[in-house]
């Protein structure tokens, strides 16, 4: 066997990723001034790394606002506090946390809940802090808001179809006007382009992407809340 | 947990323990950082789309992966790192992903791709929609290696870092997944081979 012919696959690889030391890229080159054979590998190694990249090139996102996204990450550092907030409003009684609010200059006027997730544990411990929350609030005489931002299969409880919660969900609803459903469209699209019908539970209304509705909320001072 | 997922609000601990590290991580976003983070957007999307040829999963990863790095600004130590952090988190996001889908599936098997998707079905350039296909056809991890590598410019020490896996392990994978495309676009690359200029 040649010596030209020992040179790994890997070693190729290395050397078209500029992965080599000085002196393995510089014996590989003296090396490939001998060896057609090694040439040409190492040439076809090159160029369809540069198909991958081209292959990729057109991909951007669809529903991506340039604009929007630049202010929502200047939003968010002016908000910081919200997440930390988020932490500790739901460990501790409410007025510690308008209290803390006030300090900072944030008004913890809204929560906006973002399930994710249609799993049992996850569904069941958001809408009993909610419930909780709605209740110990208007126990307390105060005005609150709070939004249930729903996407990825976190959709499927506001599904007419498929919520196993419809009528947990309703009955909050009721009880709560100050509590709204908001359905991430581009889920839903995602899932209208798989074939599936998505028919939202009554009073469920639709956002564009969770993000933006979180952002936005964020920026009106609301607190978020991953479930 | 993983270091990129979120801590459920269930989980947190009190304000005085927790909230307040978090706080100072969030407020010590520099403009400059969030600048940096924007730009990453796109090299974003272009990863996951890369990985699931599902534009719209595509789009949800990269929300996801925003609104995680959002929630771990605090964790980012290294500004200079940002990039390899924000793939480790859409890796993540993925891995994520494919459990609740198909929890009883091994991660690293092949997985169908959608190949016919809008993106493939506009492609003006038919060689591009044949490289994305066969690159569908590869197993994920060798996938997301061959992309990083190929698209990013990663290094094989960052992509190890990334996927939170063996250098080894990288390059084992980036020499399987270019063997493989190697013999499905055979014909293509020796179209254009010609196109490529003699290397040194």
């Amino acid at each position: 066997m040649s010596q030209q012919r020992e040179v790994s696959q890997e070693m190729q690889n290395a050397f078209v990723d500029g992965q080599l030391d000085t002196a393995d890229w510089t014996a590989l080159v003296e090396r490939m001034g001998n060896d057609e054979a090694l040439r040409r590998q190492v040439c076809e190694l090159r160029t369809l790394k540069d198909m991958v990249k081209g292959a990729y090139a057109d991909a951007r996102p669809r529903r991506a606002a340039p604009a929007a996204d630049r202010r929502s990450w200047a939003r968010v550092a002016g908000l910081a506090l919200v997440f930390a907030l988020a932490g500790w409003f739901t460990h501790d009684a409410t007025d510690r946390g308008q209290a803390a609010a006030q300090r900072h200059g944030v008004a913890a006027n809204g929560i906006v809940v973002h399930v994710a997730s249609s799993r049992g544990e996850v569904v069941d411990t958001a809408l009993q802090e909610v419930e909780d929350y709605l209740r110990d609030a208007r126990a307390a005489g105060r005005k609150v808001h709070v939004e249930i931002v729903a996407n990825q299969t976190g959709l499927d409880i506001l599904r007419a179809d498929k919520s196993a919660y419809s009528m947990r969900l309703e009955r909050l609803r009721a009880a709560y006007p100050n509590l709204t459903y908001i359905a991430c469209h581009q889920t839903a699209d995602r899932l209208s382009e798989k074939g599936v019908k998505v028919t939202l539970l009554p009073g469920v209304q639709f956002a564009p992407t969770a993000l933006d509705e979180i952002v936005k909320r964020m920026q009106q001072g609301w607190v978020y809340i991953r479930a | 947990m993983n270091a990129a997922s979120f801590i459920p609000w269930n989980k947190l601990a009190p304000w005085g323990v927790y909230g307040g590290m978090r706080m100072r991580g969030l407020f010590g976003v520099s403009a400059q950082l969030r600048a940096r983070v924007e730009v990453q957007r796109e090299p974003l999307y272009r990863l996951a789309y890369s990985w699931c040829h599902d534009a719209a999963l595509a789009d949800d990863l990269v929300q996801e992966a925003m609104l995680r790095a959002l929630d771990r600004a605090a964790q980012l130590e290294d500004p200079q790192r940002l990039k390899g952090w924000l793939c480790a988190i859409l890796a993540n996001c993925l891995k994520d992903h494919y459990r609740r889908a198909r929890p009883l599936e091994p991660l690293d098997e092949e997985m169908p791709s959608h190949a016919e998707t809008p993106e493939a079905a506009s492609a003006s350039n038919q060689l591009a929609a044949r490289v994305r296909a066969e690159i569908g056809r590869l197993p994920l991890g060798q996938r997301q290696v061959v992309t990083l590598v190929d698209l990013e410019g990663f290094s094989y020490a960052a992509v190890g870092e990334i996927l939170e896996v063996p250098i080894g392990t990288v390059m084992s994978r980036l020499c399987r997944a270019r063997e493989a495309l190697r013999a499905r676009l055979m014909d293509f690359a020796a179209e254009q081979n010609n196109k490529v200029r003699s290397i040194r």
